[in-house]
């Protein structure tokens, strides 16, 4: 048994001229919740679609639990779940019914069906709506119940794609506290998501940009790669203060965090000194600073905008070697 | 290759989305008793009754009077009379409200006796153009039995205006000759047998043609939005990412349709049993015949599905297809009447086998061999549109 359950090798998919997923080589080992991070348009639904068998890739290869990804698409089936970023499901099926057609699908032998259903009903919490039409569940419960209709077969691997997208924080809270019940089962978790904070939750986040795979680590290492920590000023008029900031010579970027502006430059301290010695912008008052540690917005900044002053020398072609 | 239980899941998920789609439901199961019983009373004799007809009286001969009365009795028409004018010579149908007018010229009656019976004069509606000729063909008949039922008065009165060495002279003549005379003087006339539907019925006739309309209405469109209602929900994806294969998905979707038709079938089939007394004959191979058609018509509509994206596209295909099958499939009328360039389109719609093949059996009672040309079309039409199908959801996911 592989290590890894799945493994990238240069995969590649061009829809004619438009390059989706520019030569993404990775691998993810068993029972980690993986983040897929990346702006709409970056590849991310297309990656998925490839290693669920659904398009062909142009290039390169991948496997997951061992087996090629196109041309064992059938064998690899029985092993995964996947819900899909767009509801789909059968709105006119009740919620049992739907239940039961994917079990039927995925071939779950009768007897262990009515059980696993009873089980997956109670831990996406969705016991009282057994004879509701799916179609008039809420969009949470839609959503869940989209999740346990992917975990009918009792799948080695999960993918979501934007899971928790419009949901409300209590849905996206039982969302993930279903998929971490799940990944210490041993389940390996392959999402999708826009946002940080859920990008924090996973064991490991890769960050793709344009096809291209920058980074992949632990949000821990990830954030560990800067080179030092963050700048966040105070200043007074806040807003025409990260104007003029982000134009000043030597920063890279500037965001506004809690009021303050988060500064991002290759070498804030020496920046600082400058400025304390002679302060460039006679319209704006600088109240104070202080020294923060990044978060996974910071990262996410850092590497889709190309600061790589501020970041560990490692090459992230090089990690993405992984 | 595939399994039963995969093609179960996905036949009993469709039947589901049968069942909930209630409007549609209703409307399917209405739709074949009322199509039945619009056709059998609409068409129910095939002859002309009731046409709106003037007659013009400009002789006002006891001829004339005694043609008029003998053609109000006729239920062909709706006679009107018009008094006599001898202004303009075409009349106003229009402002008439009827769809033709006779005129009968002054001295008519006596024309008759004359050695020159003159023409009546008949002017007909020809924007249709069956009633026109229905028309003058009733009245060319009407003229004709009037003129037999004259001809022993005519007769009479001639002989007893004859010289008595005519009947002389007349003894005088062989026998042969006088046979020949006879002969020429009797009106020769056609004794038609009606085989295979003595009654001229028109809905036994038609019967084909209406389970092949709701065949081709109903299992045609319906199927055609299954696979592009998937699509457009996304669920096509969720299905193709399960064990099942595309041939389960296949057969999976097209067997509560298969079910569903032959209900509909059976519906059609039992009003003009029961309602309009048609008989059928031969049933096991008729119920082939219908099960041929069914899966080649299934089969189309799930390759129109498969090739279109949306559910507005697969209706407005469905419609396309549906709309030149219907007008030259000869399901309402003879093929025959078409032009032979026309005819070979219509062999290549499954409707036009159908009804060849389902009037063949069921009013000839033709044995299997006849039709095995059609039952072979629709068998091929059948497995070429499946296997188009499943094909075409390949495509999709590649």
């Amino acid at each position: 048994m592989p290590d890894s359950m799945i493994v990238l090798d240069q995969l590649r998919k061009a829809f004619g001229d438009m390059l989706a997923v520019d030569r993404v080589s990775m691998s993810i080992p068993r029972g980690e919740i993986f983040g897929f991070l990346g702006a709409n348009g970056a590849g991310k639904t297309t990656t998925m679609r490839m290693l669920c068998g659904l398009t062909r890739p142009t290039g390169g290869h991948g496997s997951i639990d061992g087996r090629d990804i196109w041309r064992d698409r059938y064998a690899i089936r029985p092993k995964f779940g996947y819900v899909a970023q767009k509801f789909s499901l059968y709105p006119d099926l009740t919620v049992i019914e739907n239940l039961r057609f994917f079990g039927g699908a995925y071939r779950v032998p009768r007897a262990g069906m009515e059980r696993r259903i009873a089980r997956l009903l109670h831990d996406t919490d969705l016991e009282g709506k057994i004879g509701a039409r799916a179609g008039s569940l809420s969009g949470g419960m839609k959503q869940l119940l989209a999740v346990a209709c992917a975990l009918i077969h009792e799948p080695l691997l999960l993918f979501l794609d934007e899971p928790t997208s419009g949901l409300d924080p209590v849905h996206r809270q039982q969302m993930w506290d279903l998929l971490y019940d799940l990944s210490s089962k041993g389940t390996t978790i392959f999402v999708t998501t826009h946002y940080m904070d859920e990008a924090e939750r996973c064991t490991e986040v890769g960050f793709l940009d344009k096809g291209r795979l920058l980074v992949k680590n632990s949000p821990q290492g990830l954030k560990e790669s800067f080179t030092s920590k963050l700048l966040e000023l105070e200043a007074e008029p806040i807003m025409p203060a990260l104007a003029a900031l982000r134009e000043a010579p030597g920063v890279l970027g500037v965001s506004l965090r809690s009021g303050r502006a988060r500064v991002y430059a290759g070498d804030a301290e020496a920046l600082l000194a400058q400025w304390r010695t002679a302060w460039p912008f006679p319209n704006i008052t600088l109240l104070g600073h202080r020294w923060v540690e990044p978060d996974m917005e910071d990262v996410f900044k850092a590497y889709s905008q190309g600061y790589h002053q501020m970041l560990r020398a490692s090459a992230p072609e090089g990690l993405a070697h992984v | 290759m595939f399994s039963l239980m995969g093609i179960l899941s996905v036949a009993y998920k469709e039947t589901l989305h049968i069942l909930r789609d209630r409007r549609i439901l209703i409307l399917v199961i209405m739709l074949p008793p009322l199509l039945t019983l619009i056709f059998g009373y609409a068409f129910d004799s095939s002859s002309i009754t009731n046409i709106p007809m003037s007659v013009e009286d400009r002789d006002q001969s006891d001829a004339s009077q005694a043609f008029t009365k003998s053609l109000a009795g006729k239920e062909s028409f709706a006679l009107q009379t018009r008094s006599a004018t001898s202004g303009a010579e075409a009349p106003d149908l229009l402002r008439e409200r009827v769809q033709g007018s006779l005129i009968i010229p002054r001295g008519w009656g006596q024309s008759l006796k004359s050695g020159k019976p003159s023409p009546l004069d008949l002017y007909v509606d020809g924007s249709d153009t069956t009633t026109g000729e229905e028309l003058s063909g009733e009245l060319q008949q009407a003229l004709g039995d009037f003129q037999l039922k004259s001809r022993p008065d005519i007769i009479g009165n001639i002989m007893d205006q004859l010289p008595v060495e005519v009947f002389d002279m007349a003894e005088k003549l062989p026998p042969a000759i006088r046979d020949e005379f006879e002969s020429a003087m009797d009106p020769w006339t056609l004794k038609t047998t009606v085989l295979y539907n003595p009654q001229q019925r028109f809905i036994d006739y038609v019967i084909p043609g209406i389970i092949g309309l709701i065949l081709q209405l109903l299992t045609v469109t319906l199927m055609a939005c299954t696979i592009a209602r998937e699509r457009e929900s996304g669920t096509l994806y969720q299905l193709m990412v399960t064990s099942l294969r595309r041939t389960e998905i296949v057969i999976g979707k097209v067997l509560p349709y298969l079910g569903l038709s032959i209900l509909l079938i059976a519906m059609a089939v039992a009003v003009a049993h029961f309602h309009f007394g048609t008989q059928f004959q031969r049933f096991g191979t008729l119920s082939l015949i219908c099960f041929l058609f069914l899966c080649c018509s299934l089969g189309l509509g799930l390759l129109i599905s498969a090739f279109c994206h949306t559910q507005t596209q697969s209706i407005q295909f469905a419609v396309f297809y549906l709309l030149p099958v219907l007008m030259l499939s000869g399901a309402f009328s003879p093929l025959e009447q078409l032009p032979p360039a026309i005819q070979m389109i219509s062999q290549t719609f499954p409707l036009t086998h159908f009804c060849h093949a389902f009037r063949l059996v069921n009013m000839h009672n033709a044995d299997t061999g006849f039709i095995a040309g059609d039952l072979f079309f629709m068998l091929f039409g059948a497995v070429v549109s499946c296997a188009g199908a499943a094909f075409l959801l390949q495509r999709i996911q590649e």
